[in-house]
């Protein structure tokens, strides 16, 4: 699983490991993260070894065992469903959990995407200036102005959804954000005096951005990236509650929470159940991105 | 002088911004597959007829061409005409191919004109609950830094940044108004149709607010001014009110501006699960209708919105802080 210290240990090569190791440690040092980061690896680990080790198939019907309780909730529960079963007698833990894997593979490749275009882009418009950054950002302000939901809708509502369009509708509808944010760090970064000492040494544009620049400015931003996995697991969620994720039968927390609504009355468990993971799951990323932006800021300085 | 230069230069670039957001979406909605004309036509509707519909509209040429049209008509302020909603203002139609109730389709701004006064309704009201509870625990958080207040905000951000809107707003419609019956939900007949929906809406945007006012009243009561200011004589309530709020009260504004998209997100789906006769619930009939001229209102309508509300703020901001320039 790319967690988010994979991700950055790819992007910062050693010299760098200072800052983000000291990012980390700092991090780490407060309870919000442990918190987080226990319940983050648990889920995890229940995500990947529970539907394969209970062998429960999430598709598998049960008609006789429908609209099963959780268990100690109701008449008719039993063990074998510990979050009952929806209104084909399928296990809603097992549902639940291959959702989650799902939505934390959306989420993560999405962010990631995300980030290397909005940086790629933001570098270019910081280091080169000019036209080129009058243009990039021109583009970025009219994309920044469509709000991101109108355009994913809209893409995703007139195509046929699957994973890989979901993870690029998402990922080129959230870029603007991070092609500020780098264009502002580079632009202050380009004038500083080791920047023109590798010109004079005859370094190339391109070795200068990818080799200096680079490894200096993205650590910070995808730190703060951690946040924008909970935040694009919540849109996937999103979509698939209006139709346009991951299509049924495949479980994704947005179409079992749309199906349970039918059922709201009767059988609350199939919406809620699924819910409360979700909220799980992001309120662990969450606790674990909060204190690793504190951590950012109170190294880097500045909000 | 100064606001008429800073104006004019402000809306020259906004309307390059409107421009671009107006080309971007119509080519998109040209190229992906789906043919608006069989949805308009009826599933049953022989490929000539299609064809000749599709002739007369225009939908045939080259993109370029049409986006001219378009564009010609956006200048004067005619947004076009839905391609499916009829102007007597049922949801649905163009059922079947030998309707001859085309004549009389709905202009696309009259469809905005009537909803977004709903949606703004819902997005003031949503406003105020956020700020009534992100204020106090936001500014407490700030004011003390590593206490406990401190971890009080940022567990409740943390908290109320995952709970999804559409779940919240499912579980909130169950507990409330189907179990206690406090709050109706579904719909809208009156005014307190909006509370539960702006609920909702204002737990998602109350963590930003929380964050933003936690970092920036910390780093305003850091600052040498408020040290002097107790020197001065000035009473600690004196000094929060007066000097720590309104400094604060820039990074929040700027909030407002650029979280603007976030906000008419969580307002398109609350809308669409409680049933809200907004901007939002129109935006998702359309694309799931393939009206493509709503669509491309829409979408001009909200990128205009937000680049006057950019201006707005930033008009605001040098109000409340003069040494800022723009």
């Amino acid at each position: 699983m790319s967690t988010p210290n994979t991700t950055l240990d790819l992007s910062a090569p050693m010299r760098e490991r200072k800052i983000a190791a000291r990012i980390w440690s700092q991090a780490f040092a407060s309870v919000e993260f442990k918190i987080g980061m226990i319940v983050f690896i648990a889920l995890l680990l229940l995500a990947i070894f529970y539907p394969w080790l209970s062998g429960i198939d999430p598709l598998k019907m049960d008609i006789r065992g429908k609209l099963a309780p959780p268990v100690f909730m109701g008449e008719g529960w039993n063990w074998a469903n510990p979050l009952g079963t929806d209104q084909l007698g399928r296990d809603m833990l097992s549902r639940s959990l291959v959702g989650l894997r799902y939505s934390l593979l959306i989420g993560v490749s999405t962010t990631i995407l995300m980030v290397s275009v909005g940086a790629l882009i933001g570098l270019f418009a910081g280091y080169f200036g000019g036209k080129i950054d009058t243009v990039l950002m021109r583009l970025t302000d009219a994309q920044l102005s469509i709000p991101m939901i109108i355009l994913a809708i809209t893409i995703l509502g007139v195509s046929r959804p699957t994973i890989p369009s979901i993870i690029i509708v998402l990922g080129l509808a959230g870029w603007p954000v991070y092609s500020r944010i780098m264009r502002s760090t580079v632009m202050s970064e380009r004038k500083k005096e080791f920047v023109r000492g590798a010109q004079v040494l005859g370094a190339t544009d391109w070795r200068i951005m990818f080799t200096l620049i680079v490894p200096l400015v993205l650590p910070p931003i995808a730190f703060v990236a951690v946040l924008d996995i909970a935040r694009m697991m919540i849109f996937e969620s999103v979509l698939g509650f209006l139709g346009l994720g991951v299509q049924p039968p495949t479980p994704t927390f947005g179409n079992i929470i749309a199906d349970g609504r039918k059922y709201l009355i009767n059988a609350w468990w199939i919406a809620s159940m699924p819910g409360i993971f979700l909220v799980l799951t992001l309120t662990s990323i969450n606790l674990m991105g909060a204190s690793l932006e504190r951590a950012r800021n109170a190294i880097y300085g500045g909000a | 002088m100064f606001v008429v230069r800073f104006l004019v230069r402000r809306l020259f670039q906004g309307a390059i911004i409107v421009f671009l957001v107006s080309a971007l979406i119509f080519t998109l909605l040209r190229v992906v597959p789906g043919d608006p004309v069989r949805l308009m036509a009826g599933g049953m509707a022989p490929e000539a007829l299609i064809e000749k519909i599709a002739l007369e509209m225009g939908l045939r040429d080259p993109i370029y061409q049409q986006f001219g049209r378009y564009i010609g008509g956006v200048v004067q302020g005619d947004l076009g005409q839905s391609f499916v909603r009829p102007a007597s203002g049922a949801a649905v139609g163009g059922a079947s191919f030998d309707d001859n109730t085309r004549a009389a389709r709905a202009e696309v701004w009259d469809l905005i004109a009537q909803t977004a006064p709903m949606t703004l309704q819902l997005a003031l009201l949503a406003m105020i609950f956020a700020l009534i509870v992100a204020i106090p625990i936001g500014v407490a958080g700030g004011l003390r830094p590593g206490k406990w207040p401190d971890r009080v905000a940022l567990y409740l951000s943390s908290i109320f940044i995952s709970l999804p809107n559409f779940w919240l707003g499912i579980v909130l419609a169950l507990l409330l108004s189907v179990k206690l019956n406090l709050l109706p939900a579904i719909g809208y007949d009156g005014f307190a149709y909006t509370i539960l929906p702006a609920l909702v809406l204002a737990v998602e945007i109350a963590p930003f607010i929380i964050r933003t006012l936690t970092v920036s009243v910390a780093n305003v009561m850091g600052q040498s001014f408020i040290d002097i200011a107790a020197v001065r004589g000035l009473t600690r309530n004196q000094i929060i009110f007066h000097h720590a709020l309104k400094n604060s009260a820039i990074p929040l504004l700027n909030l407002l501006g650029v979280q603007f998209s976030m906000l008419l997100g969580g307002v398109l789906v609350i809308e669409y699960i409680f049933d809200y006769p907004g901007l939002g619930r129109l935006t998702i009939n359309a694309v799931m209708q393939r009206d493509f001229p709503l669509i491309q209102g829409i979408a001009i309508v909200t990128a205009a919105a937000f680049v006057l509300i950019n201006i707005v703020v930033d008009l605001c901001a040098t109000a409340i802080d003069p040494r800022l320039d723009y």
